[in-house]
């Protein structure tokens, strides 16, 4: 049987093909729509970037002021800082490891939640709640508990025979227990791919069946393909939220990085420079430098998702 | 026999078997109890760190830091929720929380209803300089605030609006990247037929964006929605910064201030008001997640 | 309009009427309205609200409108306040920080208020003022005086069989006491912050009578063959970790920030700990009315000065752009000598330095206070002077250069102490030229 509707969904191939000049320009009413955040943005958000970008070319000092000083700031930071090259290291490990697992994790039970079972509600509740603590005082304490060397951790570890170890003091590890904190709270991209699983028609999965597909079948032809889009999304916002964390590292190590700077995330560094020393043109110049960075690969991301993403409507943006 | 011929299993939901009782391993009562014992452990691990916040706000201050792993205290104080709720000076908790739940409830308000309307701009309308202003959208997010703060603190500061939730709230009525991105992906997702037929009929861009998009939007408005409440609940730098009297705190700072490496603090007391903290997102969750469930069960596809 | 007579008169009655008010202001007591920031936790913040209120009693044509937050926080604002031109008028300020904003033009000197007698600092010795001088000029007032101390839980030690050291003692008899208190007990005999850049300033101090900087600060204030000395400081503390009478490295990190109810010292885990004087209310109340504390000088070097000096716990300082100053000082001055106000706050922020409070609350201190009190009371009788402010860049050395690439490099093994020391001195001096 060729139903339309029982065809699986195929790849991006169909995208360019209905016509572009379909809907014709329409820039009073598309401006009209964006007006909101163009005002906000032109208002709020404007100056104080063109002011930041600005400043990296300055040796600006919070108390004292600000001079030229052309690409000093880069000069050194890419040459004479040590804890520069540190913090990007630190940063570039979390990101390659809490990015993955907190996608995974997301993914894999927001489909074991898309079901209509008796007490998902308070599973899904459940699952959503480290997000909800967030990054608040209360966290860092019980963050540091579990690690702790009489605390939780340890204690599973030890039934294994491993002995205990002082996580947060530990080089090696210390970044293991940002690592883990980012992939415990995956409760906010979860409920995104909650969203978008419950978008994906029902009769889609029954067709399929009568047709003889099984479980994995169903995922790889049509939950997959039709989630595209907001794995797609998922993907750019927590590389960059990865990138920009800052609060989870600065309450649970202090604000200071250690051991050995292998928890100094960039944001970290950043704002210690900013406020801690005053050197806010250094510190806004380090700003620029990690935003031309994380365009730069949401940029790349952009580009290959005309070959992967696959929307119902057939618009690029 | 393949199941295409065999009657019988075509109209059973387990696939390809030829048997007319399943093996045990597909019986749904099985997979019930599994479900619920994997995802019950599963779950167990991920509250633990929750239910350790709220058993230790209920110690007293000999146990809380001698019987750590404890989840259940000894003795039960419930005092640390009253001692906690004083407060600082004569401003309550009550003050705190009606703080937040202000400033929660107005920004998530404006922000998650201008996030709607940009979102169907940049994702149902064609216009010249659309990749330019969403390029440019994103890249508000990607730079830190830390940055920002300083400028934007003298900007607000020319405008006399310190000590004000202006600050806080009136940027939000153009929306926020995130929430405007992850909008503009989910119309992306939703099927022109629609839209094309109202055209048709004669609707224009405002009506086919009220009658046709929004109504199809609720999973992700809701979304939306969850998501800035708490995130405004926990934010904690643009108060620090413009809100300068202890009248005007929202919990999220009033949190930060009670404790302080250079004197003594009551853990109890922080535990309980942090416990407390988490109970109005908590229940906006349970509330607002029974529409995740509706979802949709056609897109106007003819089947 | 203004041709005619008629228009004349009701513009100058619109005038009048505008002025009026004004007029009439005049003549009442304006409101005055102060604005004031201070860093502490819910007791500072309960007792200084106390305090303010008891001020606006006496003095109802004062408003003080008051933000209060932790540490971090505070600074984190203030500089941002900075920038913006809107400091508060009364700052709570810290010795190691408060070189840079006068440097930067941002307090308010406040020795015209002593002279004038604004501030009434008859019962003050100069001692306790000196450490808010920066060139001479007095930038901040300070709340209570503190001092290094090691506190020492008194029936630890008694199991242990050891005596209480005499006030001048020496880093090697600190290094018998800890192997002892270690054998003997089996726990640590110190809570583990023995590397903080204290000690380094400390060790040049008891043994050359030497500054870490030099007096310009523009480079440091010992020579390279004193280099030795802080290398055998940290040796010292690589072999009492060793030998497990110091918590090694990975702990007192995992452990940084943690509160004093957590403290190594309460818990019994530790017979000593080391801090600023003001800590022992805390660490007492979170001991347990039982135990027995005192507060005890710091060890220096061998045949050495003493270490321990009268350092101000904290200021209040004025900001340049206050419009009040004069009410400022008022108020400071009454934080200061008002017994009244100090029974509220009982020292919590250090030793009052008004001899006068002093009196006045010895009858009402409890037993950690009285220690306390006891403690700097010693100290007056042996102390160096004060050291003079950190240069600037002390906050860049400390965290990107002591911490981060010398000391704990060398604490967890990846360079000897030479190594260590050399590389401080070449950084260092690095930062300081600047």
């Amino acid at each position: 049987m060729t139903d339309s509707a029982l065809r699986l969904p195929r790849r991006a191939s169909r995208k360019r093909k209905e016509g572009r000049s379909r809907w014709g320009e329409n820039n009073l009413a598309g401006y009209l729509f964006i007006s909101p955040w163009l005002i906000a943005f032109f208002a709020f958000a404007f100056i104080p970037m063109v002011l930041s970008f600005a400043l990296a070319f300055t040796d600006y000092h919070i108390l004292r002021g600000w001079n030229f000083i052309g690409l000093d700031n880069f000069q050194r930071m890419f040459y004479n800082d040590v804890r520069y090259w540190r913090s990007v290291s630190a940063t570039v490990k979390y990101v390659v490891f809490a990015v993955p697992l907190r996608l995974v994790f997301a993914l894999g039970v927001a489909m074991l939640l898309n079901t209509n079972r008796r007490g998902v509600a308070f599973y899904r509740a459940a699952f959503y709640a480290p997000s909800v603590v967030g990054a608040s005082v209360a966290v860092a304490v019980m963050w540091r508990e579990v690690f702790n060397r009489e605390g939780l951790v340890n204690a599973i570890l030890g039934q294994f025979g491993q002995s205990s170890i002082w996580w947060l003091g530990h080089p090696d590890y210390a970044i293991w227990t940002l690592i883990l904190l980012a992939a415990w709270q995956f409760g906010s991209p979860m409920l995104i791919f909650l969203a978008g699983l419950k978008q994906i028609p029902e009769q889609l999965y029954e067709s399929a069946s009568i047709d003889g597909a099984n479980g994995i079948q169903k995922f790889v032809r049509i939950t997959l393909p039709l989630l595209t889009p907001v794995i797609f999304f998922n993907l750019i916002m927590q590389l960059i939220a990865g990138f920009m964390t800052f609060t989870q590292a600065f309450i649970i190590t202090n604000g200071s990085g250690r051991p050995l700077d292998t928890t100094l995330f960039y944001a970290l560094y950043v704002y210690k420079r900013g406020f801690e020393t005053y050197e806010m043109g250094y510190a806004s110049a380090m700003a620029w430098v990690m935003l031309a960075v994380i365009a730069l690969l949401t940029a790349i991301v952009f580009r290959t998702s005309s070959h992967w993403v696959y929307y119902e409507t057939d618009e690029g943006i | 026999m393949s199941s295409a011929e065999n009657p019988v299993s075509r109209s059973l939901p387990y696939a390809g078997s030829a048997r007319l009782s399943p093996p045990w391993y597909q019986r749904k009562a099985v997979r019930t109890v599994l479900y619920h014992v994997f995802v019950g452990l599963a779950t167990l691990a991920m509250l633990y760190p929750l239910l350790w916040l709220f058993g230790s706000s209920l110690k007293g201050p000999s146990e809380i830091w001698t019987r750590q792993t404890a989840l259940i205290p000894n003795e039960i104080h419930f005092d640390n929720y009253k001692n906690g709720w004083d407060g600082f000076g004569d401003i309550s908790f009550a003050t705190f929380y009606k703080n937040s739940f202000f400033y929660a409830g107005v920004g998530t308000l404006l922000t998650v209803s201008a996030s709607a309307v940009v979102a169907y701009g940049f994702a149902r309308i064609k216009f010249r300089g659309k990749r330019i202003w969403f390029g440019l959208m994103l890249l508000t997010l990607m730079l830190p605030i830390q940055v920002q703060i300083i400028p934007q603190y003298i900007m607000f500061n020319e405008l006399g609006w310190i000590n004000t939730f202006y600050p806080l709230l009136l940027p939000r009525l153009g929306g926020q990247a995130f929430f405007i991105f992850m909008i503009v992906q989910f119309i992306r997702g939703i099927p022109r037929e629609l839209d094309e037929a109202a055209l048709i009929d004669g609707c224009g861009q405002g009506g086919i964006f009220f009658r046709i998009i929004l109504p199809q939007l609720k999973p992700v408005i809701i979304t939306a929605a969850i998501f800035s409440f708490y995130w405004t609940w926990e934010d904690f730098l643009t108060p620090l910064l413009y809100l300068n009297s202890p009248k005007l705190y929202t919990i999220s700072l009033a949190l930060r201030t009670f404790s302080d490496p250079s004197g003594a603090t009551n853990w109890g007391e922080v535990f309980a008001m942090s416990a407390l903290s988490l109970v109005p997102v908590f229940l906006i969750f349970v509330f607002f997640q029974r529409y995740l469930v509706q979802g949709i069960a056609t897109t106007g596809l003819k089947g | 309009m203004m041709k005619t007579k008629k228009g004349w008169l009701i513009t100058l009655l619109v005038l009048v009427a505008m002025i009026l008010p004004g007029a009439a202001a005049l003549g009442q007591d304006e409101t005055v309205e102060l604005r004031m920031a201070w860093w502490g936790s819910q007791t500072r913040h309960d007792q200084t609200i106390a305090v303010i209120e008891l001020y606006k009693e006496q003095n109802p044509n004062v408003e003080i409108i008051y933000e209060f937050s932790n540490w971090d926080d505070h600074w984190t604002k203030l500089a941002t306040q900075a920038a913006g031109g809107d400091l508060p008028d009364i700052i709570q300020h810290d010795y190691q920080r408060i070189q840079e904003w006068v440097t930067n033009d941002q307090l308010l000197p406040l020795d015209p208020f002593i002279e004038s007698g604004v501030i009434d600092v008859s019962n003050i010795a100069e001692a306790s003022l000196a450490g808010g001088r920066v060139n001479e000029q007095l930038y901040g007032f300070n709340l209570g005086n503190n001092s290094e101390t090691f506190i020492i839980d008194v029936d630890l030690l008694e199991q242990a069989g050891i005596e209480i050291p005499p006030i001048d003692w020496t880093w090697d008899d600190f290094e018998e006491i800890a192997l002892k208190i270690h054998e003997e007990l089996g726990i640590y005999a110190i809570g583990g912050n023995l590397h903080y850049s204290e000690h380094w300033k400390g060790t040049y101090i008891t043994c050359c009578d030497a500054y870490a900087y030099n007096a310009e600060g523009d480079g440091l204030g010992y020579t390279e063959e004193q280099d030795q000395y802080f290398v055998d400081y940290l040796n010292l503390i690589k072999d009492l970790i060793d030998a497990g009478a110091i918590p090694p490295i990975e702990e007192t990190i995992a452990r940084t920030g943690l509160s004093v109810e957590d403290a190594y010292i309460v818990t019994q885990q530790a017979a000593m700990e080391y801090g600023w004087s003001n800590m022992l209310v805390a660490v007492w109340n979170a001991a347990g009315e039982d135990r027995t504390f005192i507060e005890h000088s710091v060890p220096s070097m061998a045949d050495g000065y003493p270490r321990n000096y009268i350092k101000p716990s904290m200021f209040w300082s004025i900001s340049k752009n206050s419009d009040h100053p004069e009410e400022a000082a008022k108020f400071i001055d009454f934080f200061t000598n008002s017994v009244e106000a100090n029974e509220i706050m009982m020292a919590e922020r250090g030793v009052p330095i008004s001899s006068a409070v002093r009196e006045a609350l010895l009858p009402q201190l409890n037993p950690a206070q009285q220690a306390m009190f006891d403690f700097l009371g010693a100290v007056e009788d042996y102390n160096s002077p004060i050291r003079p402010p950190d240069p600037v860049a002390h906050g860049d050395i400390n965290s990107n250069v002591y911490l981060a690439q010398v000391v704990e490099p060398f604490l967890y093994g990846q360079m000897s102490a030479e190594e260590a020391v050399a590389l401080l001195r070449q950084e260092a001096e690095i930062l300081l030229a600047q």
